[in-house]
């Protein structure tokens, strides 16, 4: 039985008041990869930022490996080993991309060589400021950065968010590669489906704040049709189907 | 030789633009460190120049040798810049940059006062810590001290530029100051970072405190008051770039310097009794800011701060007509009835909750602070006196001139609005308010000299409704109970008529401009008129309290409309209630030399500045606690319960 | 059918990046048409080029009156309503002022006599009707800050139609709600349409936009990249690749989820065949 990095249990959060994630369960096992799959607006974004501890929820518990986390700010959670890079990528337009790696806490020390090698083409980049790099670089560079954090959770939000698929497609691996080679577990908001089953383990999908749909991604991979079908809010077939 | 006095001077002035630049970089770090645009960065300043004067005297009873008393003076700025962090800045996070700005106004007034109530109104003369010498230059006398200052502010000036840039607190500063929840995402704590910012800062204005010493004597206003040319330069560098800042403090105070060599020129325009005009440094600056706020001010990098919040709410008046009919026949026959000390100081109560009720309209429907709204009132002030005096014209039509003149400043004032907000707003209003004060009031060709400019009783057909009226209270003394009904009249009507326009449409439009500018445009509100008129009708009720303030005094100074007192005005109605007509009325109540000054002075025997002191404290309180303000919570939250019941 | 609204061309850059090129698009009288494609398509920013509250190029027209160059309080007083995705209340003003704000048309010489004069207007019956249509009478004299987000999201709804709007645009009005909340917007969203008032309806909730509208546009990266029926757009193969991820190789590659004629079967469907 493999270990667990993330539960989440009854997981409610959400803003001024109005939740937008409802009683959520989910987990995340060592050295996995989970894709968490929805419309916007089904609350995949909040249910990050309630790990990371942004939002604040209003009922449930987040144990990351096995302790509660409630209490904790997001400073301590991340000096913990939790990594998040937020929708809209969580670097520093101002800070160069050499100032990012020097970027940290007292006590914490990161190889930029490190970084540049997971991501090569990164490196002739190092003195140029991150607000100028192309969308694909900067996801590149909040990738690394946090890689080399040696987080023991991943939290990626919408990595694909303005890029070319194909850019994706090499984000995700290095990703991949990262959690088998560490133990570290990744959560990961995806909407290109497509790509992110291809790297996953498990996937989740969420409408209006409830999980819908709880797969193995192989399942997934060989039976696109219940994939579809969840996500595009067609809930009430698989009760059709039951019927028939 | 044209140019060698103007070079000469120009190189006296890098002292105090070494000074204005310090100050500068304060504001510069404050905002990068906690977002929070430091109107009491000049306050810092002052108060360590105080303790270090009060060492090297030996005003507390102990004499310290020069070393010891700049080392102890260092320490004491690091333990006031943690009250500031604990105080002002930490309390505050989350909250929006005007509620920020708005704390260090009221740390401004609590430090004010205390310092007026330790050391006095007076200048003390400050023994210079730098060499005192003077050199010749082009045949000119410039002290040593101008270039020294100049210098160690630019060698702090480049210490700061390479801490932000290469060290990892300041690395950690950049980032957060972009967005504090990511930097939090990479374990960076942005209470540590703030607490190091605002210590830097403290230490820094602890400098300048020291320095300032070398040019000028330590008093209660000046140092302050730099903060108007220090936010210019600040501007310059969009509250980012700490060597533009440093420049363009350099060049301001330069500047100045060669204005006053101007001004000993016999071309130099007068103020018509021989004097050269006075001011003209005040209002370069206030052009010098608007240039900065138009081309910089766009450059100002956002915070992405995690929370926001908006001004308190603006409840709709419920039964305004009958809480009048309680309360004004009660006022009514208080004003006959209190002993003199006690009407005078209802009368300057009613008067202030006019004032206040200005800034009800601006700022609690519009959401616009603006600081100018008391020099408005002095326009119009002013206007009542120099028509008397020149054309012999007196009420009701100089009053009537006065507020209709302040309506047009005021509209004026409205239009730059239009394209700065916020923070932005509040900056220029300052400047706009202290350039007005200056150029405007002190000139005694529409102003008055230090004597004060003649203001006659109001009358109407003959009938004399002053101060000094003929009909006198219970206890047979002034000011006239007649002249308390008149203000007590017009303070009534016009709260009744800021209720009524709390509840029109217009009203309704214009918080729904306050509250979101782009729904109400959806909506089909033009916004820009609803800002325009906004400020037409503040200016308007402004004027009103400025002829009645003209009037109570009989005679004005620039000091009955000191940009100081519009600062303490503002903390008086944020604690009150900034959104309601309560909130105003209560102001003008507690307000300094009001009802509650007078009767503390009374029966504690306590002055007007304990409770100023006391005011800094509770604005920031309440913007944390309680921030519709005291009134508002009382007037509208006892009915509140049966509303909720019903609902 | 003539158009109540149509834009030809309109195009957005916000610096270098092309938020929006070269969109057509028609409301025709009586439609609910549905506007949908992924995050970052450009949706919004059609809404807020139509709006006025980003410069666009481009042709825009409400019932043939060129609108383009107008300001948006302008465009809001000829008939354009709109909704927020953050639904933008005016948090200080009671649900019912917020929907007065909307429905009064005060000129500078109304407000002025109004508040100088006291000439009192009773409240607007439009906005009466709009609480109705809504069912939002009994929250009328609340503050939005009390009301839960589907509410709020409903005054946001009744504050666009409060302005007597002759087309409403709508921006994610079921982002954030419920399933079930979500299926009840739809229902009245549809009752509005019904009652003669056209929209746009931008949303992410594909069930909802494919289940009530009568013709769907979809953008990607900021194109139209199919337009047509509910049936039409769902067997479009690009846009479930736009929706689903990869590219339309990868969606070919996935054969049996491109020949599946699930999607055309749903139970969504049957609404739009009325």
């Amino acid at each position: 039985m493999s270990e667990t990095v993330l539960s989440v249990d009854e997981l409610s959060a959400g803003y001024d008041q109005a939740d937008v994630v409802r009683r959520l369960d989910l987990r995340v096992d060592v050295g996995e990869v989970v894709a968490l799959f929805g419309p916007n607006g089904a609350g995949k974004t909040t249910t990050l930022r309630a790990i990371s501890g942004i939002v604040k929820p209003s009922h449930g518990t987040i144990r990351y490996l096995g302790k509660d986390l409630s209490r904790l700010s997001p400073t301590v959670r991340a000096r913990a080993g939790i990594a998040h890079v937020p929708e809209g990528r969580g670097i520093f337009f101002g800070l160069t991309v050499a100032e990012h790696m020097r970027l940290g806490y007292r006590g914490e020390t990161v190889d930029p060589e490190q970084a540049y090698s997971y991501f090569p083409a990164l490196a002739p980049l190092r003195d140029r400021r991150a607000g100028f790099l192309s969308g694909g670089e900067q996801q590149m560079l909040a990738v690394a950065r946090n890689l080399v954090r040696r987080p023991r959770l991943l939290l990626l939000d919408e990595l694909s968010l303005g890029l070319a698929p194909v850019l994706v497609e090499q984000l995700l691996p290095v990703v991949r590669q990262y959690a088998l080679d560490n133990g570290c577990g990744v959560l990961l908001v995806e909407q290109h489906v497509q790509l992110a089953i291809e790297v996953a383990d498990r996937c989740y999908v969420l409408s209006h704040g409830d999980v819908v749909l709880h797969e193995t991604s192989e399942r997934l991979r060989s039976d696109p049709d219940i994939l579809v079908a969840s996500y595009l809010g067609q809930r009430r077939r698989s009760g059709e189907e039951a019927a028939l | 030789m044209v140019l060698s006095p103007i070079v000469a001077f120009a190189l006296i002035g890098l002292g105090s633009g070494g000074l204005i630049a310090g100050i500068g970089l304060g504001v510069v770090l404050s905002y990068r460190g906690g977002g929070v645009i430091n109107l009491s960065a000049g306050v810092l300043a002052m108060l360590s120049g105080f303790c270090y004067w009060a060492l090297d005297t030996g005003y507390f009873g102990i004499t310290f040798p020069t070393g010891w008393a700049i080392t102890l003076t260092i320490v004491f700025a690091l333990v006031v810049g943690v009250v500031f962090e604990f105080g002002v800045v930490r309390p505050l996070r989350g909250q929006p940059p005007l509620a920020k700005l708005t704390a260090t106004l009221g740390f401004f007034v609590s430090a004010q006062a205390a310092v007026v109530l330790g050391f006095g109104e007076e200048a003390r003369p400050q023994p210079p810590i730098l060499p005192s010498g003077i050199v010749s230059i082009l045949g000119y006398t410039v002290p040593v001290s101008s270039f020294w200052i100049a210098g160690i502010v630019l060698a702090v000036t480049l210490l700061f530029v390479g801490a932000f840039r290469w060290s990892r607190f300041g690395l950690g500063t950049r980032a957060a100051a972009e967005n504090e929840a990511y930097a939090t995402l990479y374990g960076l704590s942005p209470n540590g970072l703030s607490l190091a910012n605002t210590l830097l800062m403290s230490l820094a204005m602890g400098l300048v405190g020291l320095l300032g010493a070398s040019i000028a004597e330590v008093d209660s206003s000046t140092l302050p008051l730099m903060i108007v040319p220090a936010l210019a330069a600040a501007t310059f560098g969009s509250l980012n770039s700490f060597t533009v800042t440093y420049i363009a403090g350099m060049l301001i105070g330069m500047a100045e310097s060669v204005l006053i060599f101007f001004s000993s020129q016999s071309w130099f325009p007068t103020n018509g009794i021989g004097n050269p005009l006075p001011g003209v440094q005040e209002l370069m600056i206030f052009v010098v800011l608007v240039v900065a706020m138009f081309f910089r001010a766009g450059k100002i990098p956002g915070r992405g701060d995690i929370v926001e919040r908006r001004l308190p709410p603006a409840p709709r008046p419920r039964a305004p007509l009958k809480a009048a009919m309680k309360w004004v026949p009660l006022c009514a026959f208080l004003m006959w009835a209190l002993p003199f000390g006690f009407r005078e100081g209802l009368i300057t109560s009613l008067i202030a909750a006019v004032s206040l009720l200005s800034l009800v309209v601006i700022t609690g429907f519009v959401g616009q602070l603006s600081i100018v709204q008391l020099a408005l009132a002095g326009v119009a002030g002013f206007t009542v006196s120099h028509f008397f005096i020149n054309f012999g014209i007196g009420f009701p039509w100089a009053a009537i001139i006065g507020v209709l003149l302040a309506t047009v400043v005021g509209l004026i004032s409205g239009f730059p609005a239009l394209r700065v907000r916020g923070v932005s707003l509040v900056v220029l209003t300052l400047a706009a308010a202290v350039a007005i004060e200056n150029f405007g009031f002190t000139n005694s060709t529409w102003g008055a000299s230090v004597t004060g400019s003649l203001v006659p009783a109001p009358s109407l057909f003959g009938f004399n409704f002053g101060p000094n009226a003929s009909f006198h209270g219970i206890d047979g003394a002034e000011p006239s109970p007649l002249f308390g009904w008149f203000c007590l009249v017009v303070l009534t009507v016009i709260a009744l008529w800021v209720c009524n326009l709390r509840r029109s449409r217009l009203g309704q439009e214009m918080l729904a401009v306050r509250a979101n500018e782009r729904a109400a445009a959806a909506s089909g509100v033009n916004v820009r008129n609803v800002k325009l008129i906004g400020f037409a009708i503040a200016a308007a009720i402004a004027g009103v309290s400025g002829v009645l303030l003209a009037y109570s005094y009989g005679s004005i100074t620039a000091d009955s409309y000191d940009t100081l007192v519009a600062i303490s005005l503002i903390a008086f109605i944020y604690i009150c209630g900034i959104t309601t007509v309560p909130g105003a009325i209560q102001g003008g109540l507690i307000y300094t030399g009001g009802l509650l000054a007078y009767a503390i002075l009374d029966w504690f025997g306590l002055q007007g500045n304990w409770l100023n002191l006391l005011v800094g404290f509770l604005v920031i309180a309440s913007l944390v606690l309680r921030p519709e303000g005291g009134a508002t919570y009382l007037f509208y939250r006892s009915k509140r319960p049966a509303s909720e019941v019903t609902s | 059918m003539s158009a109540v609204l149509s834009t030809s061309g309109v195009s957005v850059s916000f610096g270098a990046v092309r938020a929006l090129s070269e969109v057509d698009l028609e409301v025709r009288e009586g439609q609910l048409v549905g506007l949908i494609g992924p995050n970052g398509a450009g949706k919004t920013t059609f809404i807020d080029a139509v709006t006025g509250f980003v410069p666009a190029r481009g042709d825009i027209r409400l019932r043939d009156r060129d609108i383009s160059g107008l300001p948006p309080h302008r465009r809001a007083r000829l008939g354009l309503g709109r909704t927020w995705q953050t639904i933008e209340l005016f948090d200080d003003l009671s649900v019912r002022e917020n929907l007065a704000v909307a429905a009064q048309r005060s000129t500078l010489a109304s407000g002025l006599g109004e508040v100088f004069l006291g000439l009192w207007h009773g409240e607007e019956q439009v906005a009466e009707d709009a609480l109705d249509l809504l069912d939002l009478r009994h929250d009328a004299d609340r503050m939005p800050s009390e009301l839960p987000q589907g509410r709020r999201k409903l005054v946001g709804v009744a504050r666009a139609l409060a302005a007597r709007p002759r087309l409403l645009l709508l921006d994610e009005p079921a982002a954030g709600l419920d399933s079930h909340e979500s299926a009840e917007l739809g229902e009245r969203l549809r009752r509005v349409v019904d009652a003669g008032l056209p929209a746009l309806l931008v949303d992410h909730d594909m069930s909802l936009v494919l289940g009530i509208c009568d013709y769907v546009y979809v953008l990607d990266f900021g194109k139209l990249i199919a337009r047509g029926t509910p049936e039409e757009v769902r067997n479009d193969p690009e846009v479930r690749a736009a929706y689903l991820g990869g590219s339309t190789a990868d969606m070919a590659s996935t054969a049996d989820m491109a020949s599946t004629d699930m999607l055309v079967t749903m139970p969504g469907s049957e609404a739009t065949e009325r």
